[in-house]
């Protein structure tokens, strides 16, 4: 089990940091009533607004209705999701909204998305909770207007290191203090992270050595990752991978398509690659970077205990790549000496006149002299015709 | 979180005094965090321990060129309480003689 879901905190006491910032939200809630302005919690991820929200509901007994960005873009959406639990809340329970990444809903603005957003904010029935990451945005200033903010910080370094001493302490698990520090500071305040580099070094695949989670190269990466044992050591090994995206996707894809697998596999494989591809794609265009963390999840689905997969750096097989680079050369060279002595380029000759040279030597219709090394490529090359 | 001193490109609001920093004025930056203006970077800030309610004592922390105290949540904790019998219990016992409403039991 992931860390960081084991240790989620159970109540309000749980949590750690932005203390001013937990008693306003719980004020909050202690004093709602209908009309009470909704709120936003506003701060970077993995510091606990999702947390929250989901302690706030189970605390305060509501019935938790999670939406993210992409549930609330347009207009139709936020109405059919959101109508039926702002208007008749008795078959409902006692519903409380949270929307995440509320800073996400973007796109034209005809989906009017944010619009309708702000008419729900204007008169709230139930309890309404946003997060953002952050509210610099015009449409956030739009959303401020109708709600109350509420800032959550990144934590101090040691008090993430107080909690994960804690952890490390249940868990029965040592790690020495130049490492603890590493993986403190390397977080960013993002406690979230930290417990998962922290699983992903003390479950075995990282050797326990002087060496940072950040330092392993994607060649021990992808390979411990096809060695996993579990889906759940397989999800470390991927999340400690810590480089570019578009390399971590060209790698799996090269290892996979030089691999010897069934053509089921491929396909399955392909196609959880190409919808990685899309992701890193869409993040590329429209610069929203805090999508690249579902990157690892897509790339979960790569993922099949015991599969002959192996890390390879080219997308071709070694005898293949190793035919197209010392072959390559020399057909090259005996090209451009035939091409201008047949007074053409070396492309015209390559692609018109070199087949037909080929079969004519197979046929036996003409003979050429060519060096010995030169010899042998020609041979494996009329050999090679059908 | 180190902070790298430049001309900024852009308008930005200051991390600890929440006003403007003009484009190309000379400022810090962090990736991450934001930008702070030249004046704002050399207040000290010393973080409050939230067991003893002493400084923390960020000029001399282990942390300080990792951590920006006017960025981050402002209780930390001190050397001192870190090496109490069981710190995080201390801790917890901390926020609810300090924010009582976080105890709430429903």
């Amino acid at each position: 089990m992931m860390w960081s879901e084991k240790y989620r905190p159970k109540n309000f006491l749980d949590l750690i940091g932005n203390e001013e910032s937990r008693k306003l939200f719980v004020e909050w809630f202690t004093n709602w009533k209908k009309g009470t302005r909704p709120i936003l919690l506003v701060g970077p991820p993995g510091i606990g607004k999702t947390t929250l929200a989901n302690l706030a509901a189970k605390q305060f007994g509501y019935d938790l209705i999670s939406l993210n960005a992409s549930d609330v873009r347009n207009k139709k959406n936020i109405h059919e999701i959101l109508s039926p639990v702002l208007g008749n809340q008795t078959v409902l329970g006692t519903p409380m909204i949270f929307i995440d990444e509320v800073d996400g809903v973007h796109g034209r603005a005809d989906y009017g998305g944010t619009e309708a957003i702000i008419k729900i904010l204007k008169e709230p029935t139930v309890p309404i909770v946003l997060a953002a990451n952050t509210d610099s945005s015009d449409k956030m200033k739009s959303i401020k207007k109708v709600v109350k903010t509420i800032e959550m910080k990144p934590l101090s370094p040691k008090l993430l290191r107080l909690c994960l001493n804690r952890i490390l302490q249940l868990e029965g698990v040592k790690i020495d203090s130049d490492s603890i520090a590493k993986l403190v500071t390397k977080s960013r305040g993002d406690i979230r992270s930290m417990i998962n580099f922290t699983q992903a070094r003390a479950t075995g695949f990282d050797p326990p050595t002087e060496k940072s989670f950040e330092s392993l190269d994607i060649e021990e990466g992808i390979n411990a990752f096809y060695k996993a044992n579990s889906t759940v050591e397989a999800r470390s090994i991927l999340y400690s991978l810590r480089i570019d995206p578009r390399e971590k996707i060209n790698a799996f894809y090269s290892s996979i398509i030089t691999s010897k697998i069934s053509a089921d596999d491929m396909q399955k494989f392909l196609q959880v690659i190409s919808e990685a591809d899309m992701l890193y794609g869409k993040i590329m265009k429209t610069q929203q970077w805090r999508l690249l963390r579902y990157l690892d999840a897509i790339l979960l689905g790569l993922y099949k205990k015991d599969i002959p997969i192996r890390y390879s750096k080219y997308n071709l097989s070694w005898p293949l790549l190793n035919r197209l680079r010392w072959d390559g050369t020399k057909i090259k060279s005996i090209i451009g000496s035939l091409a201008k002595t047949m007074h053409v380029s070396k492309s015209t000759f390559s692609t018109l006149y070199f087949p037909y040279l080929l079969y004519c030597i197979k046929n036996k219709k003409i003979d050429l002299e060519f060096d010995e090394s030169l010899e042998e490529i020609v041979q494996k090359e009329v050999a090679l015709i059908k | 979180m180190s902070w790298i001193k430049m001309p900024l490109k852009y308008d930005g609001k200051c991390v600890v005094c929440n006003l403007t920093v003009k484009k190309n004025e000379v400022g810090f930056w962090s990736r991450g965090i934001g930008v702070k203006h030249e004046k704002c970077a050399e207040k000290n800030i010393d973080l409050k321990c939230i067991i003893c309610d002493g400084s923390v004592g960020c000029p001399s922390c282990e942390f300080i060129e990792d951590c920006n105290p006017q960025a981050v949540s402002p209780l930390c904790i001190c050397k001192k309480c870190e090496q109490l019998e069981d710190p995080f219990v201390s801790y917890k016992n901390a926020v609810i003689e300090k924010f009582p409403i976080l105890n709430i039991k429903i």
